[in-house]
């Protein structure tokens, strides 16, 4: 899955912040701790149109997942 | 225009809008979604009014804390909560918006609704979830909705429709001795867990049941809210899951009845917004 990949510091700018009012940034670490940030193309078309619009303009790639947690065996 | 509903379902009488208007709660679900700056068509107000007539006329209204009914095709409408104007939601990034439902990215987004279970009366004994699903092929290894801490022995609460693996999930109590694990190859339908006592869970699908647990828990409500499109993880990272939601709910127990009435007011309501599965 492709994703805009962001520093630190733009991590910390825009995680937990709002676009709209019923909306707001969630970033996700990946496999080799870097921050990525997805937007659906919902998501652009609105981001375009506010002061996070930089963000479209952030590096991609591809991101991969850190493992999951080993879950307990299920009874 | 209000219509005209028919009784659905067996002992349930005819039911009929209030003159010259819409059901005063589902009205003041439209005004909510409209002052947020949603729209609804028509269609999807008559339906939503139905919807809403028929769970009073089942009885299961009241055991309603909220009520997402997934129209309007925006953040904005789908955030309201029908019952009330209490546990508004929140979109991350990441959601796709449609007239057939929301859906998650399955890797970052969630919606918070900001209901605290903690600040549920005995949420563990008494406690629903519900997610209508429109997506069929198993995929995933996290949660639909839910919050809890996903170690062993710890709360959790959530459902799960389908994992990879084809796992069906209730959790209502400790993970994962509490849990209602049950094999299904088909994601679509109408999910319902249940909790009526510390020790009576049942599982539900299309208002049939599918599955019980009667170990007695000890588990405690986290103090955290419930997301939906994945779990709140209250020990660390968030476990997501990309299936689509036409509707959800939580609250209070339901009887194994009730179950089977809300699921025929659900796909009625599915029905007449030609979305059901």
């Amino acid at each position: 899955m492709i994703g805009y990949i962001l520093t630190p510091e733009q991590y910390n700018q825009v995680q937990g912040q709002y676009y709209s009012e019923y909306q707001f940034f969630n970033c996700v670490l990946s496999i080799d701790n870097v921050w990525f940030l997805f937007l659906s193309d919902e998501d652009k078309t609105v981001v375009s149109t506010t002061k996070w619009n930089w963000i479209l303009s952030l590096p991609e790639g591809e991101y991969v997942p850190p493992p999951s947690p080993p879950f307990p065996p299920t009874i | 225009m209000p219509r005209i509903g028919v009784g659905i379902g067996v002992g349930l009488p005819p039911i009929v809008a209030a003159a010259g208007g819409y059901d005063a709660d589902a009205q003041a679900f439209f005004d909510r979604v409209t002052t947020a700056g949603g729209t609804l068509t028509t269609t999807e107000k008559n339906a939503t009014n139905q919807l809403v007539l028929d769970m009073k006329s089942a009885g299961i209204w009241t055991s309603m804390k909220a009520v997402y009914p997934m129209v309007g095709a925006s953040a904005a409408a789908c955030a309201q909560n029908l019952k009330s104007s209490s546990f508004t939601g929140s979109f991350t990034s990441g959601w796709t918006f449609a007239n057939t439902g929301v859906t998650p990215n399955g890797t970052s987004a969630y919606m918070d609704t900001f209901l605290n279970i903690s600040l549920q009366a005995n949420w563990v004994g008494n406690n629903h979830f519900s997610f209508y699903s429109r997506t069929q092929t198993p995929s995933g290894s996290g949660w639909n909705m839910g919050v809890g801490n996903a170690s062993n022995g710890l709360p959790l609460f959530g459902l799960a429709v389908v994992r990879s693996g084809n796992a069906a999930i209730y959790d209502s109590g400790n993970f994962p001795v509490d849990r209602i694990n049950v094999t299904q190859s088909d994601g679509q339908g109408f999910w319902l867990g249940s909790a009526s006592s510390t020790s009576s869970r049942t599982f539900t699908k299309n208002g049939s049941t599918i599955g019980v647990s009667t170990t007695i828990t000890t588990a405690t409500a986290s103090n955290d809210t419930i997301y939906l499109g994945a779990l709140n993880n209250t020990n660390g990272s968030d476990f997501f899951m990309s299936q689509e939601c036409a509707f959800s709910s939580i609250g209070e127990s339901l009887t194994s009845t009730q179950a089977s009435n809300f699921y025929i007011a659900v796909q009625a309501f599915q029905t007449t917004l030609s979305r059901q599965v």
